[in-house]
C-alpha cells in the first residue's frame, strides 16, 4: 500500500511534467551552446553561455578543490552575521516603534528617507568606514535585511486586533504580560515573513557586494566568497565556473530559506492549516 | 408535487422543463490515498419545476451533489439525468457545465467588478445569441420585475447582501435556466432578511417555474419553500427521509405560524438532530 | 459630552474651524452624542438624510455610490471629520454613501435643519461654514463642484466653492497642530546632528575619513564642484537620465512580458506544471549573479545591466500576478462556467479583472527591486548612470560625489515608486468608472 502510495506520489502527472520542463530545459540550453561546435552557428544570446554538461564536468573538478568549499563557507558566515545582525537589532528595534508612538513619530521618518537607498549603493561608504573589508560586506548585508524586518515588524505589530488586548486586561494581565503574551506572538507570523524576505535580500546583497569589493578573505586574498568566485572567473575567462557559482548560491539561497521556513512554522505551530 | 403547481405549470407553459434523475450515484474522493466516501448509492427524482429541498448537516455531502450536477465534479459511479439526457454517468464521469443549470453560490459569485447590469447581462453576452441592445433591455427589464431598478448601475459591493442575492437569482433567469441548483445562498444572512429572500424567491419562482435544487440546512427555510424534503444523512450522503410539503402553494409568511407547518417541523426536526450530532462527533475526530 | 467638550471638536473640524465661540456654543447645544460598535452602519445608501455627524473618536469607512461620479469613493474618517454633509445641501434629501465603523467610534450628530435654522441668525457666518462644507465636499470627498455647489447660503452673496488652497491651510494647521512635524524634524536633526558632529566636530576614528554634511552639500549645491558633480553639472543629470531610461526600458518590458505569463501561469494548471518548475529552479539564482553571465551573453554595456534590472522586475510581475489568479475565488470561473463562458470568455472577463489588484502591487514592488538591481549592476559593469557615479567616485577617492549619489539615488528611487503607485490607483480608478459606464 505504501510502495503504491509512494510510486503514485513519484509518478504523479505534475510531478512527470515537471521533470519533462526541465529536461527539455535542459536539452534546449545544451542544443544554444553547442550549436556553434555542432553547427558552425552561434545562435544570440544562449550561444555565449557554457553548456550543462560542460558545466557538470568543470563542477565534478571542483568539488574536490578546498578553495570552492572556501568560498561557500565565508559567504554563509557573511550571509549569517548580517541576517543575526539585522534580526538582533531590528526586531527590538521594530516592536518599540509599534509600541511607543512618540518614538516612532521621530524614528520612522528618518528611517524611511534612508530606505530608498539601495543597499549596494552603500558598498563604498561601507568600505570606507568599516576596518575591514569581512565587516563592510557584512554591514552592507546587514542592511539588506535590516530594512525588511523592521517594516514587517512594526506592520505586523501594529496590526493586531484590538480585541486580543481588551481581552487580556480584562483578565488582568499586566502591561508587561501584554507585550510578552499578546505583542510578542502576534507578531511572530509577521517576523517570519520579514525575516524569509530578508534571507533572500541577503544572499542577493552578499554576492553583489563580493564581487564590488574584490573579495575580501583578509591578508591571504584567496577565496573571496561565491560572488567573488564568479567574478573571478569570469575576470579569468573561465565561464563554466561562472554557472556552477551561480547554481551553487541558488542552493545556498534555497537552503537557507528551506531551513527558516522550517524554523518559522515551528515557532508559529498555530498557523499550521489543518 | 403539488395540483396547483402541476396546473399551473401546464397552463402557462404545456409540459414542464428540468426533471433531474439521480441513479445510485456514488462519490469517492481520493485526496491522498485515503479514500472518503462523500455521496454513497444516492437515488433521486425530482419532478420538473418542483421546489426540492435538500437538507443536511454542513459538510454532509450534499454540495458533492449539487457539483455533480452542476459539472464541476466527477462521480465514482452511478448516472444523473436532466429530462431524460444524460448528464453523466458511465464513460462520462463529469457533467459539462452549462447555461441550463446555473447555480447560486453560498457566499454569492456577482462578478464584483461588473455592475449588476453588466452582471445580468453577462450569461447572454457570452452566448452570444443575442444583440447587445436587445440583452440590456432583456436584463434591465427583468431587473425591473424583480424590484432592482434603480440598482443597475451599482457595484455588487454597493448594494445590501440580500439585494445582491437577489441580482444573482435574475443574472440566472435571464438564460431561461431549466434548473436553478441553490448552494444554501442565504446561509450569510441574518433572519430577518431571510424571511424577505424567501418570499422573494418563491415570487420570482411562481412566475418562471424552473425545477429548485435547493441545499440548505435550516429547517424553517426548507418547509416554507419546497415541495418536499430530502433530509440526508451525514457522511456519506444519502437519502434518509423524504417528506412532502402538503402546504399549498403560493405561499406567503403566514404559512410559518399554521398548524401545518408546525406539525411539520415536529416531524422533522428529530430526523435532522440526529444527524447533525453525527457529524459534530465525527467533525471532532477529524480535528 | 460636555459643552466645551463639543466646542473644542467643532474647532478641530474643518466647516467649523473659523466659527466664533458664542455660535459654536449654540451648535454645540444642538449635538447629540452616539456611541457606535465596530462593524456598526450609521446609515445605507438612500437612507433619509436627517442629521450632520463629527467623528470624535475611532474609525469610519464612507464609501459613496458609483453614481456621483467622485474621484476617489473610498474614505476612512477620523476624529474631527465631518460626513453626512448631505442633510445640509438643499437638493438632497437622501443619503450618497453608505458609512461603517471600522473600530468603537464615538461621534456627535447634529440635526441638518436646525443647524441651517441657526445659521439664519448669523448669515455671515452661516455663508462661511457652508463655504467650507462645500470645499470639504468638492476637495476631501472629491465630488464635482455641482454636488458641493447645493450647500445653503444665508446673504445676498451666493456661496462659492473655495479653492483647494483653504482645505490645504485647514490641514496644514491640523498637521502643525500634532505631534507629528515636531517629532519628525527631531529625528532628521538627530540623523543629520550624529552625520555632522561624529565626523566633521569630533572627528572620531572611522568616522572621520567619511565625507561630511558640509562637504557633501557643499559639493552638492557648488557653481563650481571640486570633485566635478553637482546640481549645475550637465553630468549629474545625464547620470539621472541613463539610469532612469534603463530602469524605463526593463520596467516596461517586464511589465508587457510578465503580467500575460503570470495569468496564464495562474490560469492554466497544464501550462503551470510545464512551465513553472524551469522558473522555479532558475528563481534562487540571486539577480546579481547574473552579472558576468550577462555581460557574456549580451556583449557591451548597456543591454547587461538593462537584463539584469528587467530579470528582477519580471520575477516580482509575473509572480504576484499568479498570485493573483490563484487568489480569485472558484466561484467566479464556475459561475461564469454555469452561464456559458468559453474558457477563453472566462480568462478575459473573470481572471483578468479579478487579478489586476494583485498585478498592481506586484508592479510596485517591481519598481523597488528594478532599482535594486540596477545599482548592482552599474555598480560592477556601467558606464554611466548613479550606480556607476558611486562606484567610480570610490575608486578615483572622491568621498563626497559617493554621498551624493547615494542621495540622488534615493531620491529618484522614491519618485519613481510613488509614480507607479499614483499611476496604480488611477489606473484602478478609471477601469472602476469605465466599468461604472460600459452598460449605459
Amino acid at each position: 500500500m505504501n510502495i503504491k502510495r509512494f510510486r503514485k506520489e513519484l509518478f504523479s502527472r505534475s510531478k512527470l511534467r515537471a521533470i519533462i520542463a526541465i529536461f527539455v530545459f535542459l536539452a534546449l540550453w545544451e542544443l544554444g551552446s553547442r550549436s556553434n561546435e555542432w553547427f558552425g552557428f552561434t545562435p544570440p544570446w544562449i550561444g555565449h553561455v557554457p553548456a550543462p554538461t560542460a558545466v557538470l564536468v568543470a563542477w565534478y573538478a571542483l568539488l574536490g578543490d578546498p578553495g570552492y568549499w572556501q568560498s561557500w563557507y565565508l559567504s554563509t558566515l557573511r550571509v549569517l552575521a548580517g541576517f543575526f545582525a539585522a534580526m538582533l537589532i531590528g526586531i527590538p528595534l521594530g516592536l518599540f516603534m509599534a509600541v511607543n508612538k512618540t518614538f516612532n513619530g521621530i524614528v520612522f521618518p528618518a528611517f524611511e528617507i534612508l530606505r530608498p537607498i539601495p543597499p549596494l549603493a552603500w558598498v563604498p561608504a561601507s568600505i570606507i568606514f568599516w576596518p575591514t573589508q569581512e565587516l563592510s560586506i557584512a554591514f552592507v548585508t546587514f542592511l539588506g535585511a535590516f530594512y525588511t524586518i523592521v517594516i514587517n515588524v512594526v506592520g505586523g505589530a501594529k496590526s493586531i486586533d484590538v480585541r486580543f488586548f481588551q481581552s487580556a486586561q480584562s483578565m488582568g494581565s499586566s502591561q508587561w504580560d501584554v507585550f510578552r503574551r499578546v505583542v510578542l506572538p502576534a507578531t511572530l507570523p509577521s517576523i517570519v515573513v520579514g525575516s524569509a524576505v530578508g534571507m533572500g535580500i541577503t544572499w542577493e546583497v552578499v554576492v553583489a557586494a563580493e564581487m564590488i569589493s574584490g573579495g575580501g578573505g583578509g591578508e591571504t586574498g584567496s577565496g573571496g566568497g561565491l560572488g567573488f568566485f564568479i567574478w573571478n572567473s569570469y575576470v579569468g575567462g573561465s565561464y563554466e565556473q561562472i554557472v556552477v557559482g551561480m547554481i551553487s548560491i541558488g542552493i545556498a539561497g534555497f537552503i537557507c530559506s528551506e531551513l527558516l521556513r522550517k524554523l518559522g512554522s515551528f515557532f508559529t505551530p498555530w498557523l499550521k492549516k489543518r | 408535487m403539488s395540483a396547483v403547481l402541476q396546473q399551473a405549470g401546464k397552463a402557462e407553459k404545456g409540459v414542464l422543463k428540468g426533471a433531474i434523475r439521480i441513479e445510485d450515484v456514488v462519490k469517492i474522493y481520493d485526496p491522498d490515498g485515503a479514500a472518503v466516501m462523500a455521496v454513497d448509492h444516492c437515488s433521486l427524482d425530482i419532478p420538473a419545476g418542483e421546489i426540492c429541498m435538500i437538507v443536511g448537516p454542513s459538510g454532509c455531502g450534499k454540495t458533492t451533489l449539487l457539483n455533480a450536477i452542476a459539472g464541476f465534479h466527477s462521480i465514482t459511479s452511478g448516472s444523473i439525468y436532466l429530462d431524460d439526457e444524460l448528464l453523466c454517468g458511465p464513460g462520462k464521469p463529469m457533467a459539462q457545465p452549462g447555461s441550463d443549470r446555473i447555480v447560486v453560490f453560498q457566499n454569492g459569485a456577482l462578478f464584483p467588478w461588473k455592475s449588476n447590469l453588466d452582471n445580468v447581462a453577462f450569461g447572454l453576452m457570452m452566448q452570444g445569441k443575442l444583440g447587445k441592445k436587445e440583452i440590456y433591455d432583456k436584463a434591465r427589464s427583468m431587473m425591473a420585475d424583480a424590484g432592482l431598478s434603480g440598482t443597475e448601475h451599482n457595484f455588487p459591493g454597493e448594494v445590501s447582501s440580500g439585494l445582491r442575492r437577489r441580482v444573482e437569482i435574475v443574472r440566472a433567469l435571464m438564460n431561461e435556466p431549466k434548473v436553478l441548483l441553490f448552494d444554501e445562498p442565504y446561509r450569510a444572512l441574518d433572519s430577518l432578511t431571510k424571511s424577505v429572500m424567501h418570499e422573494a424567491l418563491l415570487e420570482i419562482y411562481y412566475k418562471n417555474k424552473v425545477t429548485i435544487f435547493f441545499i440548505t440546512h435550516d429547517l424553517e427555510e426548507a418547509i416554507f419553500l419546497g415541495h418536499r424534503l430530502v433530509i440526508m444523512t451525514s457522511r456519506p450522503c444519502k437519502p434518509k427521509k423524504i417528506i412532502d410539503v402538503d402546504i399549498p402553494h403560493p405561499r406567503d409568511y403566514s404559512v410559518l405560524t399554521s398548524t401545518r407547518y408546525r406539525q411539520l417541523m415536529d416531524e422533522t426536526v428529530e430526523l435532522v438532530h440526529e444527524e447533525a450530532k453525527k457529524a459534530f462527533s465525527a467533525g471532532e475526530k477529524e480535528g | 459630552m460636555e459643552i466645551d467638550q463639543t466646542v473644542a471638536l467643532l474647532k478641530r473640524s474643518m466647516p467649523f474651524q473659523t466659527v466664533p465661540n458664542d455660535v459654536l456654543e449654540a451648535i454645540a447645544k444642538l449635538a447629540r452624542y452616539e456611541s457606535y460598535a465596530r462593524g456598526d452602519v450609521i446609515y445605507h445608501q438612500g437612507d433619509f438624510a436627517d442629521d450632520v455627524y463629527i467623528v470624535s473618536s475611532g474609525a469610519v469607512q464612507h464609501t459613496l455610490g458609483i453614481g456621483f461620479q467622485a474621484i476617489h469613493p473610498e474614505k476612512i474618517l477620523h476624529s474631527g471629520d465631518v460626513f453626512g454633509w448631505a442633510a445640509v445641501l438643499e437638493n438632497q434629501r437622501s443619503r450618497l454613501a453608505k458609512t461603517v465603523c471600522l473600530e468603537r467610534t464615538e461621534l456627535i450628530r447634529i440635526n441638518g435643519e436646525e443647524l441651517i435654522n441657526l445659521f439664519k441668525a448669523s448669515p455671515e457666518t452661516g455663508d462661511i461654514v457652508m463655504s467650507r462644507f462645500a470645499t470639504m465636499i468638492n476637495k476631501e470627498y472629491t465630488l464635482p463642484e455641482e454636488v458641493a455647489g447645493h450647500v445653503p447660503h444665508f446673504t445676498q452673496v451666493p456661496v462659492t466653492v473655495a479653492t483647494g488652497l483653504t482645505l490645504t491651510m485647514f490641514r496644514l494647521s491640523q498637521w502643525l497642530k500634532s505631534p507629528k512635524p515636531y517629532l519628525m524634524l527631531t529625528g532628521f536633526g538627530i540623523l543629520l546632528a550624529t552625520w555632522y558632529f561624529t565626523v566633521e566636530v569630533w572627528k572620531l576614528p572611522r568616522f572621520v575619513d567619511m565625507p561630511g554634511l558640509t562637504e557633501v552639500f557643499k559639493e552638492w549645491f557648488s557653481k563650481d564642484p571640486i570633485y566635478g558633480l553637482s546640481i549645475y553639472t550637465p553630468e549629474y543629470y545625464q547620470h539621472i537620465w541613463v539610469s532612469v531610461r534603463r530602469i524605463l526600458i526593463a520596467f516596461f518590458l517586464a511589465t508587457v512580458l510578465g503580467v500575460p505569463l503570470g495569468l496564464f501561469l495562474g490560469w492554466s494548471k497544464t501550462f503551470r506544471e510545464y512551465v513553472f518548475p524551469v522558473f522555479e529552479t532558475l528563481r534562487p539564482i540571486p539577480i546579481l549573479a547574473w552579472v558576468p553571465l550577462a555581460i557574456l551573453m549580451f556583449q557591451g554595456s548597456e543591454t547587461p545591466v538593462i537584463f539584469l534590472t528587467f530579470l528582477a522586475s519580471f520575477y516580482a510581475t509575473a509572480l504576484n500576478t499568479m498570485l493573483g489568479v490563484e487568489t480569485i475565488d472558484e466561484s467566479y470561473s464556475r459561475a461564469a462556467a454555469c452561464l456559458g463562458a468559453s474558457k477563453w470568455q472566462t480568462f478575459k472577463e473573470v481572471i483578468v479583472p479579478g487579478a489586476m489588484p494583485f498585478i498592481f502591487t506586484g508592479l510596485q514592488i517591481s519598481i523597488g527591486v528594478a532599482w535594486f538591481s540596477l545599482v548592482a549592476g552599474e555598480m560592477v559593469s556601467g558606464e554611466f548612470g548613479l550606480g556607476y557615479v558611486i562606484n567610480t567616485s570610490y575608486t578615483m577617492v572622491r568621498y563626497p560625489t559617493i554621498v551624493i549619489g547615494m542621495i540622488t539615488l534615493g531620491i529618484v528611487g522614491y519618485v519613481s515608486s510613488a509614480l507607479v503607485r499614483v499611476a496604480g490607483d488611477y489606473m484602478m480608478q478609471w477601469r472602476v468608472r469605465e466599468l461604472a459606464l460600459g452598460g449605459r
